[in-house]
């Protein structure tokens, strides 16, 4: 018998395939993964405690910086929160404008973990596929508000700019071409059998295991367990929309593939939905007090990000700025099963299964 | 093995079809008007409310205003006006507050540089970058009257 020994193995902080800036201190013996301790922080910046200094317009920005691959979410949250604390009346056309770029942004973030999860698990081209199509709505983002990820968009009682000329057509155009393109990726990747192969029955975990360490978004619906939050207490103006929530059946990798390209599609249907009964004309920012002071009192609010539960806890003293502000960041929350399910494995298999997570540094961090 | 081959059809459909790639920085890269984009400045209008100092999220802006040499002139004018990139995270607040429209967004995106001095621009920079100014500019309709304020 050949005498083996534990090795200790450093994987990130500057690493690929952790997406940003995580660091995993693995014990393999051989190749089987022993004991794994994710390291956090390494792009921790404080916004919870920044944003105790600001006023909750400057806090938007800073939030875009969270979530940045879906940073439209991040802006509602905050801007949600707030409305809840005042009892503000959004208008109808801000709202069709938020479900729409909250949809398109979920689409946006969808195709980047299609894209870098396939990369890790070692297919090139699916990664360019996905990333040509999430341009399209980023140039899309980039004509409404100025932007391509740091959106700054939506305001406490509204949103900043109407659509430009010209360019719900151009969403129109979009929903159609991305109707096809789905076809493409089901013929590139969901038949294919060495995905099949690497991803079916990888990373597996009970339905009871999912919610026992509060798993949300696609993490938790893998499992069976039908919650999304835009049904279960439905936010802006979701409960107006036909969709579906996509579950998966065995709680595997494969599964949270399927699951996660079905919502890509449910979301294409939401858009089409609220570009078809898009209000005529009307204003896009609602009647707000020009010196937004929030009565006191403590609010938790939250939303279906694309990565999960996403919610904002804020307690107001009566100023204009927070007391007290803290988001539940599903990244966050999500990455906590990561060791349970890294032991035993193979280590080969980390990257698959940490991708499959679909984490973004810079909400896990905050 | 089925799958595969069928994948494999797509990518042979692809390589017939056009370049998808931008020539950048080869070829300047055109960006929609509401782009946010290094600030222009225009000292005139500036009324020295410092409402963009306030709002600025980064505290980026750093403005000194004098009285006018033009003894008409009610109120202040501004004297010096510098925004540091180094930590100007272009998130379009101070142009949206800006009554007078005095600092206005443009479309240059070009910031990289050998040296962060010459990150922090002045005035005199800051109103010459006057090219490819953003047309919609702020939330606020103009007010009717700029300039003079009540004692
Ligand atoms: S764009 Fe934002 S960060 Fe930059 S100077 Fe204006 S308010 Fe400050
Ligand atoms: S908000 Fe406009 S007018 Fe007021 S100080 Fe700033 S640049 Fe000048």
């Amino acid at each position: 018998m050949l005498r083996t020994e534990e090795m200790l193995l450093n994987v990130g902080p500057q690493h690929p395939s952790t997406h940003g800036v995580l660091r995993i201190v693995v014990k393999i013996d051989g190749e089987v993964i022993r004991e794994a301790t994710p390291v956090i922080g390494y792009l921790h910046r404080g916004t919870e405690k920044l944003a105790e200094d600001l006023n909750y317009t400057q806090i938007i920005p800073y939030t875009d910086r969270m979530d940045y691959v879906s940073a439209m979410s991040n802006n509602y949250v905050l801007v949600h929160a707030v409305e809840t604390m005042l009892k503000l009346e959004i208008p109808e056309r801000a709202e069709y404008l938020r479900v729409i770029t909250l949809e398109l942004n979920r689409i946006a973030s969808h195709l980047v973990w299609m894209g870098t999860y396939l990369l890790d698990i070692g297919a090139l081209s699916p990664f360019l596929y996905a990333f040509q199509d999430r341009e399209k709505i980023l140039d899309l983002f980039n004509e409404l508000c100025g932007a391509r990820l740091t959106y700054n968009y939506m305001r406490v009682g509204g949103v900043k700019w109407d659509a430009p000329n010209g360019w719900l057509q151009k969403v129109e155009q979009f929903i159609t071409m991305m109707e096809k393109r789905m076809k493409d990726y089901h013929q590139l990747i969901t038949g294919n059998e060495i995905f099949i192969q690497r991803t079916r029955g990888v990373g597996v975990y009970s339905q009871e295991m999912a919610i026992q360490y509060a798993l949300s978004g696609a993490n938790l619906r893998v499992t069976g367990l039908q919650r999304d939050l835009r049904k279960e207490h439905p936010y802006s103006i979701y409960d107006r929309f036909q969709f579906d929530v996509p579950v998966g059946r065995h709680g595997d990798l494969y599964d949270k593939y399927l699951c996660r390209m079905n919502e890509v599609e449910e979301s294409l249907k939401i858009v089409g939905q609220a570009l078809a009964s898009f209000p005529e004309k009307g204003r896009v920012l609602g009647k707000v007090p020009r010196v937004l002071r929030v009565p006191e009192g403590e609010c938790y609010v939250s939303i279906e990000s694309p990565r999960g539960e996403l919610g904002c806890y804020l307690v107001s003293k009566g100023k204009d700025k927070p007391w007290r502000l803290k988001f539940r960041r599903p990244s966050f929350c999500n990455l906590q099963i990561l060791p349970v399910l890294l032991r035993g494995e193979n280590m080969a298999n980390l990257v698959a299964i940490l991708g499959g997570i679909d984490i973004v540094l810079g909400e896990v961090d905050c | 093995m089925f799958g595969l081959v069928k994948g494999l059809g797509l990518t042979l459909k692809n390589m017939v079809k056009p370049r998808v790639t931008y020539k950048y920085p080869h070829e300047p890269l055109e960006m929609p008007n509401r782009f946010r984009g290094i600030q222009y400045f225009i000292p005139e209008l500036c009324i020295v409310c410092n409402q963009c100092v306030r709002i600025c999220p980064t505290d980026c802006i750093t403005l000194t205003g004098k009285k006018s040499d033009d003894p008409n002139v009610k109120g202040k004018v501004i004297d010096t006006y510098e925004i540091n990139f180094e930590i100007c995270i272009l998130c379009d607040l101070c142009t949206e507050v800006c009554p007078t429209e005095a600092v206005v967004m443009t479309n240059h995106y070009e910031l990289a540089t050998y040296s962060r001095d010459d990150l922090y621009k002045d005035m005199e920079w800051l109103s010459q970058n006057n090219t490819l100014v953003r047309k919609e500019n702020t939330l606020h309709p103009l007010p009717k009257k700029t300039g003079a304020k009540k004692a």
